[in-house]
């Protein structure tokens, strides 16, 4: 059974270990023999003229394995997959970052890779959505835009010789606010069609981000493209807004309503059990899991006790067997 | 200073009759301390997993010594460094301030923490992450003797746990020296009363060895002797420590 770290009582284990052996049954089996560790050899015909990839090393001309996970076998080429590997990005994958450093003409995101992402001034829309060039007024104004640990949404550009490139051209990236970060292994989020939602009955928006990085946040309207620019206000108050002077009216619009903001915790503590139990993040089931919680008359931060995380185990054996039939 | 005229300066050399013999640490039937014979281990429990925020991270308990490792990255290398094609291991070592019976003398340990590096360092594929950086943090919770061998074979099974690419997985083992006698992974009054001691890290599936650490005074016969001894220990504590492995991945697996 996979380890859980959670006080369970004798009843919750038995009901759990009996949820997810039969979700196990239901998954396509995995050949066992084909889990490696490091140092073990993995058996080859050498007359095939094989092609050592990815966690494969050569040892006195035998084929070994240099990480933790499953032999792959793709015609000639053999190689190990990690199961608990690092984010590895790809061209077009929406990711969530956090800034760490505001450089010339860029930031630089942390986005739970091996190199911290690159998101250029070029390549970002500016606020006011105005199409013009970026000027060295722009340059030194932004701060802002995004400022150190703030928190951004974005796209993968491509890999440059400076790092991975990342880019926000629409009005459906930017800075994420009023909201939780969460941080799930990044295994557990599948690559999909679609990874911005916006959950209507709760007022929330949900950006899954391949990287591992969930945004749970209030639902913001996104505003169009072209906007003019007020002729009243002048440009310093345009470029270098007094962020200490708040009025009441500004106060009031970055105020998020109690009631929503119980939406956003439930919607977090959600993906946070299917994480716990290890399970693919997806919007269906963290649905399912907030209407779970809710016709149970659950307080939010019961959703995260050991009675509910077995109770949403088998809740998913049961959709999944149930979906297996419909087919 | 001007001594006396004619008087030549004193000096001391104790004489054979006053040396007094160091009290035997073994009793009449040659068992240690705890109780073990000399060519016996201490019982190990390893486990993965132990430390949630970090890439990868080993619990090891050997006896009484307690060790936790976390594993953070490949993450990016500090600006302050240059460009490297081979990647970085920064290693730390740290005891808990109540760590040894003597209290509040948690600290970062220096000479573990460079002899940690140099141990892991050849058995880690440093190609594969240019650029980067892994940083390797183990903290002693409980020193009871032989801690850097510990923490050694912890941070490898920790390494594994992060996905980091190795040639094998890291076992050590120490030996201590009393005047004829070997004894094998001592404990903390052991190595205080020791005459001298060695210790060995290999990787056991390519039998190859990363570090040799020998101190105090050894005859080649005995040199080699104890080289047999940890090489033994060492292919155990493997077989320990892959099951671990094993164990970790098969539950991932499912």
């Amino acid at each position: 059974m996979r380890e859980i770290q959670l006080p369970l009582s004798q009843t919750q284990k038995v009901r759990l270990q009996k949820a997810l052996e039969q979700l196990e049954s239901l998954s396509t089996k995995v050949n066992s023999d084909a889990s490696v560790i490091i140092a073990d050899s993995i058996h080859v015909n050498h007359e095939d003229g094989v092609l050592k990839g990815h966690g494969t090393a050569d040892l006195n001309g035998e084929v070994v394995a240099t990480l933790c996970g499953v032999v792959e076998r793709v015609n000639k080429l053999v190689y190990v997959r990690a199961l608990r590997s690092r984010y590895k990005p790809e061209v077009g994958d929406i990711v969530i970052g956090r800034v760490v450093e505001v450089a010339q003409k860029r930031w630089r995101l942390e986005i739970n890779y091996n190199q911290d992402a690159v998101l250029l001034l070029s390549s970002m829309n500016m606020p006011d959505g105005v199409q013009r060039r970026r000027t060295a007024v722009d340059e030194l104004n932004m701060r802002c835009i995004f400022e150190e640990n703030d928190v951004v949404c974005a796209e993968v550009r491509g890999f440059q010789h400076d790092g991975l490139h990342l880019q926000a051209r629409s009005r459906k990236y930017g800075k994420l606010n009023r909201g939780q970060l969460l941080t799930v292994p990044p295994y557990l989020v599948k690559r999909q069609k679609q990874h911005f939602h916006h959950l209507e009955e709760f007022g929330i928006d949900l950006i899954l981000g391949c990287n591992g990085f969930i945004w749970v946040g209030e639902h913001v309207e996104a505003k169009d493209d072209m906007i003019e620019d007020q002729v009243s206000q002048s440009d310093s108050q345009v470029l270098f807004p007094n962020k200490n002077c708040v009025s009441l009216e500004e106060q009031e619009k970055n105020y998020t309503i109690l009631e929503t903001r119980k939406y956003i915790s439930r919607a977090a503590n959600a993906v946070r059990v299917l994480s716990t139990l290890g399970f693919n993040i997806t919007l269906e089931i963290i649905k399912g899991i907030i209407d779970l919680s809710l016709s149970m008359n659950l307080d939010i931060h019961d959703m995260l006790g050991s009675e509910f995380c077995v109770l949403v185990a088998e809740k998913e054996a049961e959709r999944r067997s149930s979906m297996k039939k419909r087919r | 200073m001007a001594g006396k005229g004619g008087s030549t300066p004193a000096t001391y050399s104790p004489s054979p009759t006053t040396d007094k013999k160091k009290p035997s640490l073994f009793n009449e039937d040659l068992a240690r301390p705890d109780g073990r014979s000399f060519h016996q281990c201490r019982p190990a429990f390893f486990r993965t997993g132990a430390v949630n925020a970090a890439s990868g991270s080993a619990y090891a308990e050997v006896g009484n010594t307690k060790v936790i490792v976390s594993v953070f990255g490949p993450r990016e290398s500090k600006k302050a460094m240059m460009y490297s094609d081979i990647g970085r291991l920064n290693c730390n070592v740290s005891f808990t301030t109540f760590a040894t019976p003597i209290r509040g003398q948690g600290s970062d340990h220096k000479e573990y923490s460079s002899m940690l590096h140099k141990a892991l360092e050849g058995a880690i594929i440093l190609e594969t992450f240019p650029k980067t950086t892994v940083d390797v943090f183990a903290l002693v919770l409980e020193s009871s003797g032989s801690d850097l061998p510990v923490v050694i074979s912890c941070a490898s099974l920790a390494l594994a746990d992060a996905g980091i690419m190795m040639y094998d997985l890291v076992a050590s083992v120490s030996v201590s020296c009393f005047n004829k006698n070997l004894v094998i992974d001592p404990v903390l009054e052991e190595e205080n009363g020791q005459d001298g001691s060695l210790m060995i890290t290999c990787m056991p599936s390519r039998y190859e060895i990363t570090q040799l650490t020998v101190t105090g005074e050894w005859s080649t016969p005995k040199i080699n002797e104890g080289m047999q001894l940890c090489l033994d220990a060492c292919a155990k504590l493997a077989k320990i420590m892959r099951s671990c492995l094993k164990e970790a991945v098969s539950d991932s697996q499912e």
